[in-house]
This record gives structure tokens, C-alpha cells and sequence, in this order.
């Protein structure tokens, strides 16, 4: 499968915002159309050439080489293809995505997935605040498709968020599934405090115990049959669940009653007898 | 100097309808004749005076409160990028205070009346005032739930009443006065509403919205300032007002008045899900009595922000909508509420607000006495107004759109048996030359010689949302602003005001009232003339009394 | 989601029979506050002034405000969201964990108490300072207090008001939004406004590194900001402007001495319930205004070559 290579030269002093860099856009051009698209850093506009080694023309596939956690706005409002990065990425990861897949071999900086509404995006190291996240004052953060982290995660993971996955493998700080209004979130490390505040409805599910809002009621202990679901899709993924996750039987907080709400947590507390 | 030549000029105040004439342009003013300079060459195109908002929210404590709860229409609006000539900002349901003069010149128009501002705050509407390029401003000023004044009446003590609503203006540096739910705004800082006109108004043992209202249009006769009461009616928006609405025009019978965003007060039913149309009998009462002026306040479909001073609505369409709520009262004098909110075409509701806006455009068969508003943004962004011209101009257009709403209004509205296509000359009537004449600005709305040289120059073409949208040409004050819709030169804008007369020793009166309800120091409160950019005072009729 | 629903401070003076001060120590920091406008003066509708109103203070240690005070609740630290997400379970009378609310520093009895005097107020008024707004949970905090106030008008009347730091901070806000759009952390380089808290405010841009410049007015970051923040200052050219020296003029490649606004330069300056006030300065000072110095820079940066080419091409809205 052909690809589009890009290798940063040098690490950006101020980032650098490349919106353009998307299959959507860059699929159908020439290498040299590929190399004059514009970038910008602070008020300078630049070209794409000015900052990246350009392999290949333009396909659906892109990769990027080099430390690019200072480049903004990668694969914005992608709706098909693949992205892969063989380290960092910078802020605004495959926000408004509709489609495709994203990769990243480093950490991804805040707002990966911000109001995205499909595809997939797979972090192998770590990621910022605002996972799958509304921008500000909106209302609805991700509307669906699949965020999936093997590292830790920020603030504000999966803030307003509508439908869709998110899954993480290591800990997840404040405000889990903050102000949730549907779509799953899968902690598999627990989360700090304030997980699924404000939630109206979704569900969280957490492998280890969590510290919880007063404002949820806890509910009877049950094995929810479609964790099975969701273990054999996140397999397909590459993403792998302990076995005792699915066997396991779940604690089930409702809340958050300060909304007041209907959102569900759902808290490992054990194996299946 | 400048010549427009060969263009079909529209200049209704002088009875010029669609006459192939030119135009010649003087240090600012319309002149017979020009010797030399630009000439524009004008042929397939019409020619009419700058465009007159009466009714519009674009600067001040209010709106600026709602640009900060609404971040995410911003984000979705057209940005204006910053060019030698013209600085960045955004669009929107309440567009940045220069993107604003931009866009309202970029429509034609040259003259906006922000219709309401509290004195406290006045300083802050005309430093952002000041920062509104392009077009002249006036305000009105807010007094139908001023305590000050509300005492006054309720101790019979009316000759005082006007000198303080005189001293206010000045104070303000305001042209004129603006009723917003009289009485009720007062009651909302109990959390209650005045839904009566009878009612007595909580905390007063004597005093009803119904006297408010009657008193104030006739200090603001009495004044003779030039635009009469701006009266923005009890029971705003509320399914069955029009018995309200009603009962407040004859309430005003032997005075002036200005009636505000009228779409909203003429519902007939007794709830939300009973609700239609009595634009009729508003309209009929309202062809019947000359005293009367009023802007649409008409509705569009799409996302907005509505912004009032009537705090106890605004509660109420936050309950209704569930979204985000913004409120400040203002201390002694109003309130104000911020609900952002989508018109939907399918809501039953909002399909009504929709109709009815045109049916009273269409109904009301002066259109001297009709100005085109959405009361911006409450009913829609300002920068929208052509679409509705649009509908006004064109039967069919109206039958297609009709056709998308939910089956159940038709039995709601009358919109489809309205046949009325309102002509050029009537667009530039409720445009520019009605509501400069309802504002009682003699310089503005009209191409005769001597009037300010505010121009608006559009493609004669048969789709007037296009036509409206992109003048070809826009000058004010003599000065070519907007050429092919691209602004050109950013000029600044004129401070329209009065000073109506006032006993000078009210101030003695004021201070001690001032010093114990206020938390300002009384120096400090009246607006200085300084801060006005160009102030321009308007003449009153009476120039004491 | 709730709002922001707020007043003019005379309307806390006229009408305020129970006033809230969260996180906040006003005996200290805002010492004219009690007697102008919240707790001391006879107002038209509270004509006894202090006795006509009850006062509540909500903090996580006893201050001199608590003295002040008709009830003191003393909150764990950082529990402040949790106390509020409680109380506005508790006033539309939704179940709340006994056990869990107790890690707030409060019983289930003290908050009900609580949550029944916000409701049977008749004006209530909400003040919070940094104790809240700058401790774990930040802007959510007071969106949760701002949030509670909204949803309190379905039983009565309750605002919410910060109580901003000195200086004219409120002003910068007010400006910022009608000529951006938003309030603070916005971003002018694509040649409009954004806005992103977090991203683009000062601090975070700051401690990222993500400026090779900085223009501090105003305000003396190198004082108040965190060591990798003022590490950056140090690193890249730093310009401040004030009437004295700061400590980030220490750290400022370039320091100019302007005159005092207020006291000999003009100007307006907002309150923290927006309400402009005239500065109308006694004396004339040698040097020159902020607006002055700032109008100079940018008539000589105005006379360099653009940097964007001046025809923008087409990109995605960012
Ligand atoms: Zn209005």
C-alpha cells in the first residue's frame, strides 16, 4: 500500500498548526502540491515543506516520523484512510473525525478526538486532558467511534460525550465522563475523583474501584452480559481485556442525581462465582 | 463629490419611486448638483437611502454578557480575518463590535437604534459604541422599572417624574425612552412577573403596569422628543398576549407610541401547545389608530441567542429549553436575560413565531408605520434581513417555505391566505425611510437635498436575497464604505442624542435618592459628552416646559 | 447546564437577605466590601442592613471573614465540588451517600440545613473567590457554584458573583469580548479570534514554551505564576510595561515606566459586576500612558512587511 511520508525536521519553537494534513485533503495531490500546502506557526504562514522531509505523493495513508507533540490539528475532520505516527502527536488529534484510522506509536497531547463522530483512534503511549471532549461551550463532545489509549489519560475524558468508546488502559485523572450524555467509557486503571459528574446518562465501567461522587446511589451487583460485546471488539482492535473483566461481576452506581440523572458506573467488584 | 448617475433611485420620503436620476454628494450631504470628483456609475442598478435599524441589541452590558456564554456559535460563525483595512473579529448570532459596523454597513445600512440601556451602564454601551464603525447610533434608554421614577408615580409626584426621565437621558446621553415589561422587570426581582396590566406592581401600593405605560408615553410627549415611548409590552412571547398587547395600544391612545418586535406580543391560546396566530386583530387595531409606529421583530429558522431586559421571559424560555441562562440585574433601574436557543422549522411553535413575523409585515397596510427588525438576535441575526425580504417580495417563495412546516400550523396562521408582495418602494420604506421617520431623524432615510449622504446602491436583480445581501455599493456620510461588498474605508459613526429639558435643580433631588440606593458615586453616573464619539444632539419639539 | 445569572451590586445592597461567600476571605482581601455593599448597609428592601441579612461563609479554614459571619461551614479541601454538586442534588431533593458527603468536612444534617436557607432566601447572593475558583476542580468548581445559583431561581431569586484579584481584570474581560468574542485565553495569530482555555491562556501557553514573546500589562506573572512559567519569561524576550518595577521587570529583557492609570492617567475601569466607572486622574505624570506606548509599538510594527501574504488561502475553520 503506498504511503505518504512525512519526517519533521525540527522540533517547532512555537507549535505549528497543520489542519491540512488530512487524507481527505492530501489523497489526490502531486508530491510537489503535497509539499506547498500551507502551515502555519504563530502569525507566519509556511509551507508544508518548510518543516517536513516529503516521501511519496499524496495518498490516504499517511505517516509521520518524528517528534510531532507540537503540531496541531492533524487529521481534522478526516472521513477516511489511516494516519500513523512513529511518536508523539500534537494537540487536536483527529477532531471532528468522521472516519478512518489514527495511530500513534508516542503520546498525543489534549483534545484527541475532540467532537469526533467516527473512526478509530488508537494511542499507544499517553494522552492529554479533553479526550473525545466537547470544545467549549458546546454541548455535545464526541458523538461516535472509538478512542483507545494504552497509557494514561488527562482531565475532562469524554466531557459531554453523546456515543461512542473510549477505552484506557492506565489512570485516568478528574472528571471522567464529565456532564456524559451517552457512549461507554472503559477504565481499566480507575480514574482520580469526580468521575462521571454531571452524567445524565452512558456508562462508565471501571476495573478497579473508584472514588465516587456522593451523588450516585449504589445499586445491586450484577455481570452485564454485553461487556462481552464490547471486550470482543476492543480484541479486534488489538486492544486486549484481562479475562476477568468480562467474567467479573460489577457494582452499578446510578447518578448523578445532583442533574438529576440517569447515567450508570459500573464497578468491578470481583470475579464471577 | 461624488456623482451616482444612471441608477434607479428609491427615495420614498420624497415620493421618488424607482426614477432613473442621479445623486450627488457634498462635505457629507445630498446636493443638487456636483461639479466634479467620482462618479459611479449606477445603470442596472437601484439607488436607495441608507438603511435605518429602530430596534437592535449591538452593544452594551447585555449582549456583551451573552458573547461570553455563547463561545461555540463563534466557533461556528464566518471569522473575519483582519485586513489593512478592516479588523478581525466574529460574526454570528452577536457579531464583535466592529465586525458589526461591517456587517450593518455591508447590508446598506448606515443608522442602528440599540433599544436598550440601562443609565448605570450607559458608559459601557457607548465605549463599545464607539468601536461600531461605519454606522451612527442612538439608544434608548431603559425607565419602565426605575425605582426612582416608580416612586415618583406612585406618589403622584408626575411633573418630577419627567424632569428625572429628562435628566436620565441626558444623563445617559440616550435619544430616546425604552418600556420594557413595565412594572414586570421590578416584580422579577422577586422572582415574579407582571402578567396583569391591573395588577398593582409588588412593592408599590398605587402604581399598575398599566399607569407605568400611560405615564410614560406621555412625559415622553411632553418632552417632545423625537421618537416616541419605545414599548416592548407585558407577556412577551407568551401564548394568548394579544388580549395584553391590546389593552396596552389603547392604553396609549391619546399619546405616541413605538411598539417593539410586535411579532411577539400578537399569540392567541392559552398554552404552548394551543398557541396560533391573532395577527389580525393586532393589525386591525393597529391600521385603525395612526399614533402608532412598530418594528417586526420577525423570526428566522437557525441558532440565536435571545437577549432582554425581560428578566422573568428569559427564566422562562431557560425552563422551556433546558440550555444555558444568563441574567443580570441591574441595580434600581432593569434586568436582563440571556437564553441561546435554535428556531426549529419543525417546532409548532416556532413555526408560528415564524409566520406570524410576515403576517404582521403583510397585515399592517402602512408600511410607514412597519419597520423591518428581528430584534436582533432575539428572532434572528440582523445580517439575515434579507432573507425576509426575500419572503416579503415574493408569494411563491413564501408558498415553498410554508410548505416545510409541520402540517398542524396551517390551521394556526393565516400566512397562506396573504397574497401581498411588497414592492422596491415599500422595501425602501420599511427599510430606511419608515423607521427614520418613526425615530424622528429628519437627516436620515431620504435622498433629498440636505439629508446626510448615507447611500445605498444594490444590482437591480429579481432574487432579493441576493440583491440585499451584496450592495454594490455603500456610502455614508459621503464616503464610499462597501464597494462589491468588500468594505473599503471604515469611517466612524456619528452619536445620535437628545438632551430633552430639565429642571437643573432635579439633580438636588436625584443625589440623596442616589446615595442611598446606589452603590456608585453620583458624580460618576452621568455618561460625559466626551466619551461620545462625534455626539450629534437631536432637537426636541418642546424646548422647555 | 445551567448559566450565569448575576446582578449589580447594588442589587445585593438593596435586597440581599442571605449573602454566601465561598472560598473567599473579604475581612482581608476586599475589607470596603462588607460595609458598601453586602452586609453592613441599610438597603430599600433590607432596611436594618446587617440584622435584616444572614451571612455564610464557606471555607476551608477560619478566617477573619468568619467572624463576620451567622454561620460558618468549613469544607475539606478540595471538596468544594462535591459540597456544591450535594447541595444542588439536596434542594430539588434528590438521595445523596451519607457516608460519602461526610468526606466533605460537612454532615447530610448541615448541608440539608444549608440547602433549605439557599431556598427560603428571598434574595440570595453567592461571592467566590480564588479558595474556589483556583483549587483542584478550577473553572468546574465555579461552574458548579454558578450552575447551583441558576438552578436556585426555580425556588427563589440567587446570583452568583467572583470576586475578581485587584487591578482591572474585569475590564480586560469586558474589552476582550466585544472586540473577540471571549472573555480571556484567545488567540489573535490566524487573524481572528479563538478562543481555548487551557490552551491558549497565558499560563499554560507559558509553561508549554508555546510563545517566543511575551507583553505583560498590567499584571506581575513573575510574582504569581508557576517556576516553569517564569522560566519561559526568562528564556524569550519579555517587554513589561508598568509605572514601577516588578518582579517581572527583573526578568524582562526591556522594562518602560508608564504613568499610573487612575491616578494620572485616564481612563474607565469596570467593577467586578461589570459596572463602568470614569478614572478621572489628579495628576499628570512625565511619563507616557499604556495606550500610548502600545499605539507606538504597533505604528512600527505596522510598518514592517506583512507576514501573512494577503491573500489567505483556503483552510479548514480551527
Ligand atoms: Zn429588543
Amino acid at each position: 500500500m503506498s504511503q505518504t511520508i512525512f519526517t519533521l525536521k525540527q522540533r517547532p519553537d512555537v507549535p505549528l498548526e497543520a489542519e491540512v494534513l488530512t487524507p481527505d485533503v492530501v489523497a489526490s495531490l502531486s508530491h510537489g502540491e503535497v509539499a506547498s500546502l500551507p502551515l502555519f506557526m504563530g502569525k507566519r504562514q509556511f509551507r508544508v515543506d518548510d518543516f517536513f522531509e516529503v516521501n511519496g505523493s499524496g495518498t490516504d495513508n499517511l505517516v509521520f516520523h518524528g517528534d510531532c507533540g507540537r503540531v496541531k490539528w492533524i487529521g481534522r475532520a478526516m472521513s477516511h484512510g489511516r494516519i500513523t505516527f512513529s511518536s508523539h502527536a500534537g494537540m487536536h488529534l483527529g477532531a471532528y473525525m468522521k472516519g478512518g484510522i489514527i495511530k500513534v506509536g508516542g503520546d498525543a497531547s489534549d483534545w484527541v478526538g475532540g467532537e469526533m463522530s467516527g473512526g478509530l483512534i488508537h494511542i499507544h503511549g499517553h494522552a492529554g486532558g479533553q479526550t473525545g471532549a466537547a470544545y467549549r461551550g458546546s454541548m455535545k463532545g464526541m458523538k461516535g467511534g472509538t478512542i483507545l489509549i494504552e497509557g494514561s489519560a488527562g482531565i475532562e475524558l469524554g466531557m459531554r460525550m453523546r456515543r461512542g468508546l473510549i477505552a484506557v488502559r492506565g489512570p485516568v485523572r478528574d472528571f471522567a465522563g464529565l456532564q456524559m450524555k451517552g457512549g461507554t467509557i472503559l477504565l481499566m486503571s480507575g480514574a482520580e475523583i469526580r468521575t462521571g459528574a454531571w452524567m445524565v446518562r452512558g456508562t462508565i465501567i471501571s476495573l478497579k474501584p473508584l472514588k465516587m461522587m456522593p451523588t450516585f446511589s449504589a445499586g445491586c451487583v450484577y455481570n452485564p452480559n454485553f461487556l462481552r460485546l464490547y471486550t470482543k471488539s476492543l480484541a479486534e482492535h488489538g486492544f486486549t481485556t484481562p479475562v476477568d473483566a468480562w467474567h467479573g461481576v460489577y457494582r452499578r452506581y446510578t447518578g448523578d442525581t445532583s442533574v438529576p440523572g440517569k447515567g450508570e458506573i459500573l464497578v468491578w467488584s470481583g470475579p464471577a462465582h | 463629490m461624488l456623482r451616482i448617475t444612471g441608477g434607479k433611485v428609491y427615495d420614498p420620503a420624497n415620493g421618488v419611486n424607482g426614477v432613473i436620476r442621479d445623486v450627488c454628494i457634498q462635505d457629507g450631504r445630498i446636493v443638487a448638483d456636483v461639479e466634479a470628483g467620482r462618479t459611479i456609475n449606477a445603470t442596472g442598478m437601484v439607488v436607495f437611502p441608507g438603511g435605518v435599524d429602530v430596534h437592535t441589541h449591538v452593544a452594551g452590558a447585555a449582549l456583551n454578557f451573552a458573547r461570553a456564554m455563547i463561545p461555540e456559535d463563534h466557533l461556528h460563525s464566518e471569522p473575519f480575518v483582519r485586513t489593512a483595512i478592516r479588523r478581525g473579529g466574529i460574526s454570528g448570532a452577536t457579531p464583535t463590535t466592529y465586525v458589526t459596523g461591517y456587517l450593518y454597513g455591508g447590508l446598506g445600512y448606515t443608522t442602528v437604534n440599540e433599544a436598550a440601556v440601562p443609565i448605570l451602564s450607559a458608559r459601557h454601551t457607548h465605549e463599545e459604541l464607539r468601536d461600531t464603525p461605519i454606522v451612527d447610533k442612538s439608544t434608548c434608554v431603559l425607565m419602565a422599572n426605575n425605582e426612582i421614577l416608580l416612586d415618583q408615580l406612585e406618589a403622584g409626584e408626575t411633573e418630577r417624574a419627567r424632569h428625572f426621565l429628562a435628566w436620565c437621558v441626558g444623563a445617559a446621553k440616550a435619544y430616546g425612552v425604552k418600556a420594557v415589561n413595565p412594572g414586570g422587570v421590578t416584580a422579577w426581582k422577586w422572582g415574579k412577573d407582571a402578567n396583569t396590566l391591573y395588577e398593582l406592581v409588588p412593592g408599590y401600593n398605587k402604581i399598575t403596569p398599566a399607569g407605568i405605560i400611560q405615564s410614560l408615553a406621555r412625559i415622553v410627549d411632553d418632552l417632545g422628543l423625537p421618537h416616541p415611548l419605545h414599548l416592548h409590552c407585558n407577556n412577551l412571547g407568551v401564548p394568548g398576549n394579544y388580549a395584553t398587547t391590546l389593552e396596552t395600544l389603547k392604553l396609549v391612545e391619546s399619546n405616541r407610541a413605538h411598539i417593539a418586535h410586535i411579532q411577539y406580543h400578537a399569540y392567541g391560546g392559552n398554552d404552548w401547545t394551543t398557541m396560533r396566530s391573532e395577527s389580525t386583530r393586532i393589525a386591525d387595531y393597529f391600521n385603525a389608530h395612526p399614533n402608532l409606529t412598530a418594528d417586526a421583530g420577525a423570526v428566522l429558522f437557525g441558532n440565536t441567542v435571545t437577549i432582554t431586559a425581560d428578566g422573568p421571559w428569559q427564566h422562562l424560555l431557560y425552563k422551556l429549553t433546558g440550555r444555558k441562562w444568563g441574567n443580570i440585574d441591574v441595580e434600581n433601574e432593569t434586568g436582563c436575560g440571556v437564553v441561546p436557543y435554535v428556531y426549529k422549522e419543525k417546532n409548532l411553535v416556532n413555526a408560528i413565531q415564524w409566520a406570524v413575523g410576515l403576517e404582521m409585515l403583510l397585515l399592517i397596510s402602512d408600511p410607514w408605520r412597519m419597520s423591518l427588525t428581528t430584534d436582533h438576535p432575539n428572532g434572528a441575526a440582523f445580517w439575515r434581513y434579507p432573507e425576509i425580504i426575500e419572503l416579503l417580495m415574493n408569494a411563491d417563495f413564501r408558498r415553498e417555505q410554508i410548505k416545510k412546516l409541520p402540517p398542524k400550523v396551517l390551521e394556526r396562521i393565516i400566512l397562506p391566505e396573504l397574497t401581498r408582495e411588497y414592492t422596491l418602494y415599500e422595501i425602501a420604506i420599511i427599510t430606511s425611510a419608515g423607521p427614520a421617520r418613526s425615530l424622528g431623524l429628519r437627516q436620515k432615510g431620504h435622498l433629498g437635498i440636505g439629508a446626510d449622504a448615507d447611500v445605498a446602491v444594490f444590482n437591480d436583480i429579481k432574487e432579493a436575497r441576493k440583491m440585499f445581501a451584496y450592495p454594490r455599493y455603500v456610502i455614508k456620510g459621503g464616503e464610499v464604505v462597501i464597494e462589491e461588498g468588500e468594505v473599503r474605508k471604515t469611517v466612524e459613526g456619528h452619536s445620535l442624542l437628545t438632551q430633552p429639558f430639565h429642571d437643573p435643580k432635579i439633580a438636588d433631588f436625584i443625589r440623596p435618592l442616589f446615595q442611598q440606593y446606589y452603590t456608585m458615586s453620583f458624580d460618576n453616573y452621568p455618561v460625559e459628552m466626551e466619551r461620545l464619539e462625534h455626539p450629534d444632539v437631536q432637537p426636541c419639539t418642546q424646548a422647555n416646559s | 447546564m445551567g448559566g450565569k445569572v448575576s446582578c449589580t451590586l447594588g442589587e445585593v445592597k438593596n435586597r440581599a437577605d442571605l449573602i454566601v461567600y465561598w472560598g473567599g476571605n473579604p475581612a482581608e482581601c476586599h475589607p470596603r466590601h462588607f460595609t458598601k455593599y453586602s452586609l453592613m448597609p441599610k438597603g430599600r428592601f433590607v432596611p436594618n442592613g446587617r440584622k435584616d441579612r444572614t451571612m455564610i461563609l464557606v471555607d476551608i479554614r477560619e478566617t477573619a471573614s468568619a467572624k463576620a459571619a451567622d454561620i460558618f461551614l468549613q469544607v475539606r479541601p478540595a471538596k468544594d465540588f462535591e459540597m456544591i454538586t450535594v447541595l444542588r442534588a439536596l434542594i430539588k431533593e434528590q438521595p445523596v451517600d451519607t457516608k460519602l458527603v461526610a468526606e466533605t468536612g460537612l454532615t447530610l444534617e448541615e448541608l440539608t440545613d444549608f440547602a433549605q436557607r439557599l431556598k427560603k432566601a428571598k434574595f440570595g447572593v453567592f461571592f467566590f473567590g480564588m479558595g474556589l475558583s483556583m483549587t483542584r476542580g478550577k473553572h468546574m468548581n465555579s461552574a458548579a457554584l454558578l450552575t447551583l445559583a441558576a438552578e436556585l431561581n426555580a425556588f427563589t431569586k440567587f446570583v452568583a458573583m467572583p470576586m475578581r484579584g485587584h487591578g482591572n481584570v474585569t475590564g480586560g474581560d469586558v474589552i476582550m469580548r466585544w472586540t473577540t468574542g471571549y472573555p480571556f485565553g484567545v488567540n489573535l495569530a490566524r487573524g481572528y479570534p479563538r478562543f481555548n482555555p487551557g490552551e491558549y491562556s497565558t499560563i499554560d501557553l507559558l509553561i508549554r514554551g508555546d510563545t517566543d514573546a511575551v507583553l505583560v500589562l498590567g499584571a506581575d506573572p513573575g510574582a504569581t505564576m508557576p517556576q516553569p512559567a517564569i522560566d519561559h519569561m526568562v528564556r524569550v524576550p519579555t517587554i513589561v510595561l508598568d509605572p514601577k518595577v516588578t518582579h517581572t521587570s527583573k526578568i524582562a529583557r526591556v522594562h518602560i515606566t508608564t504613568a499610573v492609570t487612575g491616578i494620572s492617567a485616564p481612563g474607565t475601569a469596570y467593577r467586578m459586576d461589570e459596572i463602568p466607572l470614569p478614572l478621572k486622574p489628579p495628576l499628570k505624570s512625565p511619563y507616557p500612558t499604556d495606550e500610548e506606548v502600545i499605539r507606538r509599538i504597533y505604528q512600527a510594527v505596522a510598518k514592517k512587511p506583512p507576514l501573512m501574504p494577503p491573500v489567505r488561502p483556503k483552510v479548514p475553520r480551527v
